[in-house]
């Protein structure tokens, strides 16, 4: 298989403190990847560097996204890339429905590669086969972005987005924090069902049951803006029992 | 100071000089009505600084320019070249330069009058009789209790000089399908000033919807304009009044609604204001009956150098009565903008529930927005809210919205919508479409 995203001795700095400080990670098609770490370790910065937001200064390093410099490209480019960010913290957004903002944002992706847009009437269509995968009422449609949902629909309405808009590389911060079990198996068969060949995947994760459902490829341990072990699944199991310091000091 | 009261004396002499040909002269309650504005007009003079009400954005040319009121007038309007009657309007009230040049409707339903006042003072004067106040008449009670009648200098220059106005009349028990517009177009002189009075009274259980629609005038002068509009809705009915105000960079506007409710009627209004110039709109709601409510929805939009203010004064004065406020600024490039709001609960005044919520957003960072809620509660048992916040675009939901893929500008417009979606959602579905035109499609489009 053949690397996808080349993340190359990366240091990110926030008002002048250096929060990354030369990350090195490649992710190859169809990869699932766990990233874990502690608290402050650099996990919510990387994913939100990979998506573009303002706010933060890389100093040095790289990011190839598909043979592409993604550092050049602006946040609303990317997302036409098909990179994807599921939040920590999805935001509200009072005043639009949120099946107005799913198809502004579906079709200003299409627009920009190229392609035709979706009608309403193809769009609802789509929208309503994805919701039911994730079991998910259609009222959501017409109610405004992130307003007032559950901790548990605010993810769900974020796995929904993502299947809307099939990306390429899918970054999940923390998507199972907030969820209760039987929420946490729906998101997590809605991410399964968009594996594939094509797709790779960042789990940001503090627990080892959300990859009890998703099954990751590999697992990164980020510490102090380092990753500084990789292992596959055992290395999670490894981490139950000797925490992040144990295994920290024995890399 | 002297150029003002130079200017004062102007009008005063001004009106001794036209009053012969203004209407309703020979009713000697219009002519003592008129007579008393004027003097009251000398007395206070326009507001300055020193008037609370009007100390935030002094309007520009207002007290140092003086306004011919009867200029020869050069300009026609061909009745054809204005956009067709909306399909949802039942009656349409045409003023050109502040006069009515047609009424157009199909065949009326029973109980819906509808003509100008000169219409009704020449044939129904006893009709319009109490219905037309004084200036005096919503004037401030301070809490000293003196009455301070300076805020209302421009209605009381509107009470000596208007010419005209619509007289909407609805009987007991009428609903009014669709909606009656009056639209207000112009191009004159230099320097002119028109004042129109109107008068919208719902008798007993009655309903109706009524659009103030203010268009821009043609003119490369400074243009003033004040419309004054008592309204009286009786027992049980309802009033669904809408005001769109546009303007062009040299229109400087000024509206006053004046609003008494009795036992269980209901006012709803909603005023969309975007005038490249200047415009105030001010809202006077008296609530006087048992169970009566009101609700009164802003949406001003600036850009340029433009001036948008709002004034709200609502005055509960017995047991039992409703209001609710909601405001939203949108404000652009060097534009201004004010919003006054006061709740006042009179003594005795129990089981009032009044709400005020003013949301301001800064789109530069040359725009400045003053915002001042204010509650007086004389009585014990109430339920008052008040509150406004001011802030710009929130960065984390723009971050949001590109994440997804939308451009920086599209997510900037939905954001900005979204705002103004407030106000605008709650507008009539009559309305609805031509308001979502005027303010937020509009703008867009001239990005």
């Amino acid at each position: 298989m053949t690397i996808a995203l080349e993340i190359k001795d990366l240091h990110v700095e926030i008002s002048d403190k250096e929060i990354l400080k030369g990350l090195s990670l490649n992710i190859e098609h169809g990869e699932m990847a766990a990233i874990m770490g502690p608290n402050g370790a650099g996990k919510s910065t990387l994913a939100s560097v990979l998506a573009g937001k303002e706010g933060y200064t890389i100093t040095s390093g790289s990011i190839k996204y598909l043979g592409k410099n993604l550092l050049d490209m602006p946040t609303d480019e990317r997302a036409a890339a098909g990179v994807f960010l599921a939040f920590q913290y999805p935001v509200e957004i009072p005043g639009v429905a949120t099946s107005t903002f799913v198809r502004t944002a579906l079709n200003a992706q299409r627009r920009h590669r190229g392609e035709s847009e979706l009608d309403g009437i193809e769009f609802l269509k789509l929208a309503r086969e994805k919701a039911k995968e994730l079991e998910m009422s259609e009222d959501f449609f017409q109610r405004e972005v992130n307003v007032g949902f559950s901790g548990g629909e605010k993810k769900r309405a974020e796995i929904f987005q993502m299947s809307m808009f099939s990306p390429t590389l899918a970054i999940l911060d923390e998507t199972d924090s907030g969820l209760d079990i039987d929420a946490l198996k729906i998101v997590a068969a809605g991410i399964n069902n968009l594996r594939s060949d094509k797709l790779c995947g960042i789990v940001i994760t503090h627990y080892q049951r959300l990859l009890e459902h998703l099954k990751p490829d590999t697992i990164h341990i980020l510490a102090d803006g380092k990753i500084v072990k990789t292992g596959d699944k055992s290395l999670a199991i490894l981490l139950e029992e000797k925490g992040y310091q144990g295994i920290i000091e024995a890399a | 100071m002297t150029n003002s009261s130079n200017i004062k004396n102007r009008y005063y002499q001004s009106y001794n000089d036209n009053q012969s040909l203004l209407p309703g002269l020979d009713l000697s309650w219009i002519k003592r009505l008129r007579d008393d504005a004027i003097t009251q007009f000398n007395q206070d003079g326009f507001p300055d600084k020193n008037v609370e009400e009007w100390n935030v954005h002094p309007c520009k040319g207002l007290s140092d320019t003086f306004y011919e009121s009867r200029q020869e007038n050069n300009y026609e309007i061909d009745v054809k070249s204005i956009e067709k009657k909306d399909s949802n309007c039942l009656i349409r009230v045409i003023f050109f330069n502040g006069k009515v040049i047609n009424i157009e409707h199909d065949t009326l339903p029973e109980g819906i009058k509808v003509n100008t006042l000169s219409f009704y003072l020449k044939n129904n004067p006893e009709f319009l009789k109490g219905k037309i106040k004084s200036a005096n008449e919503y004037s401030e009670v301070r809490l000293s209790n003196i009455i301070d009648s300076r805020p209302q200098s421009i209605v009381a220059l509107n009470a000596a000089f208007h010419e005209d106005g619509a007289i909407i009349h609805i009987d007991k028990n009428i609903e009014v399908p669709g909606f009656i517009e009056l639209l207000h177009i112009g191009e004159c002189e230099e320097n002119t000033m028109k004042h129109i009075r109107s008068v919208i009274f719902l008798d007993k259980a009655s309903k109706c919807e009524v659009l103030e629609n203010i268009k821009q005038h043609k003119n490369n002068n400074l243009v003033f304009t004040s419309n004054v509009t008592d309204v009286h809705v009786s027992e049980g009915a309802s009033l669904s009044f809408v005001r769109f105000i546009e303007g062009n960079s040299k229109n400087l506007h000024i509206n006053n609604v004046h609003v008494q409710l009795d036992k269980d009627s209901k006012f709803i209004s909603t005023s969309l204001i975007n005038s490249k110039g200047q415009a105030r709109a001010e809202t006077r709601v008296n609530l006087l009956g048992e169970n009566s409510s009101s609700k009164i929805n802003i949406l001003m939009m600036g850009t340029n150098n433009s001036l948008q203010e709002s004034l709200t004064k609502v005055k509960h004065s017995t047991k039992n009565t409703k209001s609710d406020q909601i405001i939203r600024i949108i404000l652009d490039e060097n534009s201004r903008g004010s919003f006054q709001g006061k709740i006042r609960v009179d003594v005795g005044a129990d089981g009032t529930l009044a709400n005020m919520s003013g949301k301001s957003l800064l789109l530069s960072n040359n725009a400045r927005v003053n915002s001042k809620p204010e509650l007086e509660i004389l009585a014990d048992d109430v339920r008052c809210s008040h509150g406004v916040t001011v802030g710009s675009l929130n960065a984390e939901q723009l971050f949001y919205l590109r994440s997804r893929g939308i451009p920086e500008n599209e997510a900037r417009k939905l954001l900005i919508n979204s705002f103004g979606n407030v106000i605008i959602n709650n507008i009539s579905t009559n309305l609805a479409k031509r308001a979502k035109n005027l303010m937020l499609e509009d703008r867009n489009k001239n990005d």
